[in-house]
């Protein structure tokens, strides 16, 4: 029960903050075409950022200011790279920001090293929020569950409730007839990006306290955003919080469980057999739970490549 | 044309000199061939058929591991193989595994078989650090090339020329294949798949073989590697491997045949050239790419291409003072960026925090290059500044004259169209056919 209840609310927590970063990414795909390998960078920036912040001032000012930098850094981004190799096609916008997301990884290690840096959480809400099982839960992972769920009110409102939202929505449906109207669309386009950008931004400023604020946070945590946007159905907002949610509990869960295949052949008197031939048959759960993420993903893209909630193949 | 006679002089230069090379050198151009041909493989995929794999590394990876099988089987003495042939458990594994894959991965296009590539790759990369049995687990797997026809596999010099054969006639039969009839079915499938498919054929089985055939070359160039290194883990599937081939090939250009080639080539005696002198290596090739993919989509190969292309028109005389402008402008900003990037470099490491704590928190000189520079003194880093903004204005300047006198030669009548480096067309317009 005490396994249950842990590994639920760290699940959740966790997807919430895949979520934040896999909002942008879902956004951007679902406008502009273009999945941006750079995005999980966006991440890792706003961590950094908001580690050097905090350090000259204080960590609500590297909270705040963070997101603003990287949307900053996203909006050139998108204004004088992504725009113009768009004439080139999607494949050359693609390898694009696969080109960045490889130097933004380079810069952060020529300016911070490459072990990871000591990115702290105030002391204030450095507390218990409430114990379970005779185990304190951490108030700051909560933190970070309340921020996710804050930001995705905020943008589920602004884009289903206001006149920019239908602007951005008739943007992303018919951009030609949206421009036609008077819209201006390159600039759409470009704070979407930007917004995007922030998103991730935020989420990398919030968790970058908690979890360690490292070189290779983007490419960890970049992969796993690619799953849950394509489980979740490229484009679409609400799969990616469903999708999020999924892989934050599959991923909690699995690290505590040790079952096997084999286990499961014990159940029909196999399991002697299946035991003694070892390989793939003997692993537990817990130490392939790596490969669970990827193996959805494959699933999904062969046989629903519109993923779970996504309207177009 | 020159072509066989350019090749010709290639392969005699890398089968005579490499004796006269120290042991580093040989090493690295051992690495050069296996890059090489891994590159080309891979451009079989992007190149041809238009399919962008993101998890190459998963083919490269699977044809060391079999290798390293065999080789472990030999060693114990079960069977006796001859070491030369030892590639081909590779090519085989490259080629089953890539069956396997490419029959999943090309029922997708565009960015969702990326996808599926990247999500292959990453199984491998989870799973193979777990598999005790069939990688070695961490620790990964390792095994010795047992002599065989008295020659002993045991110097560099030995395992170059294995490598050199292998690269060669590899890459031969790449290039023949994109010759046959079905090379040229792969063409049509990038350009329109429709009508390929309305002509009748099986696009999706035609996928399926190029997928796999790719993909046996990259388990041949692992087949290599692990022959050279006797040794293999499960960092070989890493994202990192495959990203490296995309780099080698887009900086290349996929459109030309042995873009890719020239790609890796200059990659990676570049890393092996400088490695020791600066930790900012991945730093410069990102650079590099980006500015490639902005400036040049057709890649460095692209460009030799349309300079050949044209070669009977160019006007020198005209085009030699803005080339010589742009070349030292480019310089200039070269130059300029390094010295930043290296001095940024020297003064964030840790080392230079431990001389700060030294100096009682003032900022002592730091040295770049074998010279000391004075951190605070405004010529350290306003020279480069002004280095890096002249060039880009003589670049800027040098590129209109360019683009201009290029103008002049492609409007010209009977010439068919292709574009300068700057303005060269994307893959999907631009026929190779020529």
């Amino acid at each position: 029960m005490e396994f249950v209840v842990i590994s639920t609310l760290n699940g959740v927590i966790y997807g919430l903050l895949l979520f934040m970063v896999s909002a942008g990414l879902t956004l951007i795909f679902g406008m502009m075409g273009v999945l941006n390998f750079a995005h999980a960078s966006f991440y890792m920036l706003g961590a950094y950022v908001a580690y050097t912040l905090s350090g000259l001032f204080d960590f609500w000012v590297g909270l705040l200011v963070a997101p603003l930098v990287v949307a900053g850094v996203g909006i050139l981004v998108e204004r004088f790279m992504l725009r113009r190799v768009h004439a080139f096609g999607h494949a050359h916008e693609l390898l694009l920001t696969f080109g960045l997301a490889l130097i933004f990884e380079e810069l952060i290690k020529l300016f911070y090293g490459d072990f990871p840096v000591n990115y702290q959480m105030p002391e204030a809400l450095r507390f218990a929020a409430f114990t379970v099982f005779d185990t304190d839960y951490p108030f700051y992972r909560l933190f970070i569950g309340v921020v996710a769920v804050i930001m995705f009110a905020v943008l589920f409102v602004l884009l289903a409730r206001t006149r920019i939202g239908i602007v951005v929505r008739a943007a992303e449906r018919l951009p030609k007839m949206a421009e036609s109207l008077g819209h201006n669309i390159p600039l759409v386009f470009m704070g979407v990006f930007g917004v995007g950008a922030a998103l991730a931004g935020l989420a990398g400023a919030v968790a970058g306290a908690y979890f360690p604020t490292n070189p290779n946070m983007a490419l960890e945590l970049g992969v796993i955003v690619f799953v849950v946007v394509v489980v979740g159905g490229l484009g679409s907002l609400k799969g990616s919080l469903v999708a999020s949610l999924m892989i934050g509990l599959f991923s909690s869960f699995s690290i505590g469980l040790d079952w096997s295949l084999a286990g499961l052949f014990d159940l029909v008197g196999l399991g002697a057999w299946a035991h003694s031939l070892g390989g793939l048959m003997t692993m537990t759960v817990s130490s392939i739970s790596g490969t669970i993420p990827f193996l959805l993903m494959l699933i999904v893209l062969l046989v629903r490549p519109a993923g779970l909630m996504g309207d177009r193949n | 044309m020159r072509t066989p006679l350019i090749i010709a002089a290639v392969l005699v230069a890398l089968a005579a000199v490499p004796p006269f090379l120290g042991l580093g050198l040989q090493n690295a151009l051992v690495n050069v061939l296996i890059a090489s041909l891994f590159a080309l493989a891979f451009n079989l995929l992007i190149g041809q058929a238009g399919l962008l794999s993101f998890g190459h590394a998963a083919y490269f990876g699977v044809g060391a591991f079999a290798t390293l099988h065999l080789m472990r089987i030999i060693e114990d003495g079960v069977i006796d193989f001859p070491t030369p042939l030892l590639p081909l458990a590779g090519a085989v594994a490259g080629l089953v595994v890539g069956a396997i894959a490419g029959f999943f991965a090309t029922m997708r296009s565009g960015v969702y078989f990326a996808l599926v590539t990247l999500a292959i790759a990453e199984l491998f990369h989870a799973l193979a650090p777990r598999w005790q049995g069939l990688f070695g687990g961490e620790a990964g797997l390792s095994s010795m090339r047992m002599p065989w026809g008295g020659i002993t596999f045991g110097s560099t010099l030995q395992v170059y020329y294995l490598t050199l054969g292998w690269v060669a006639i590899s890459i031969w039969v790449l290039w023949a294949y994109t010759r046959t009839p079905f090379g040229r079915l792969t063409l049509a499938l990038r350009d329109n798949e429709q009508r390929v498919r309305f002509l009748g054929y099986n696009a999706h089985a035609t996928k399926v073989i190029v997928f796999a055939v790719s993909a046996m070359f990259s388990g041949i160039a692992g087949a290599l590697q692990a022959t050279s290194n006797e040794v293999a883990n499960y960092s070989l599937f890493s994202s990192h491997v495959s990203a490296q081939v995309v780099l080698y090939t887009f900086v290349g250009g996929s459109i030309v045949f042995f873009g890719p080639l020239l790609g890796a080539a200059i990659f990676t005696l570049f890393a092996y050239l400088i490695s020791d002198l600066t930790r900012s290596w991945l730093l410069y090739q990102g650079l590099i790419f980006v500015l490639v993919m902005l400036y040049a989509p057709a890649g460095i190969g692209g460009i030799v291409q349309t300079h050949a292309r044209h070669w009977q028109r160019l006007d020198w005389s005209r085009l030699a003072g803005p080339y010589a402008l742009g070349g030292l402008g480019g310089g200039l900003v070269a130059a300029a960026v390094v010295f930043l990037t290296e001095s940024l470099g020297v003064l964030f490491d840790e080392a230079y925090a431990v001389a700060r704590r030294g100096a009682g928190g003032g900022y002592p000189p730091f040295e770049a290059f074998g010279i000391p520079w004075d951190p605070l003194s405004p010529v350290t880093w306003g020279v480069p500044l002004a280095l890096f903004v002249v060039g880009l204005v003589l670049l800027l300047r040098a590129r209109r004259a360019i683009a201009e006198r290029w103008d002049a030669v492609r409007s010209a009548p009977a010439v068919p169209a292709a574009g300068p480096g700057p303005d060269a067309r994307t893959a999907s317009t631009q026929q190779i056919a020529g």
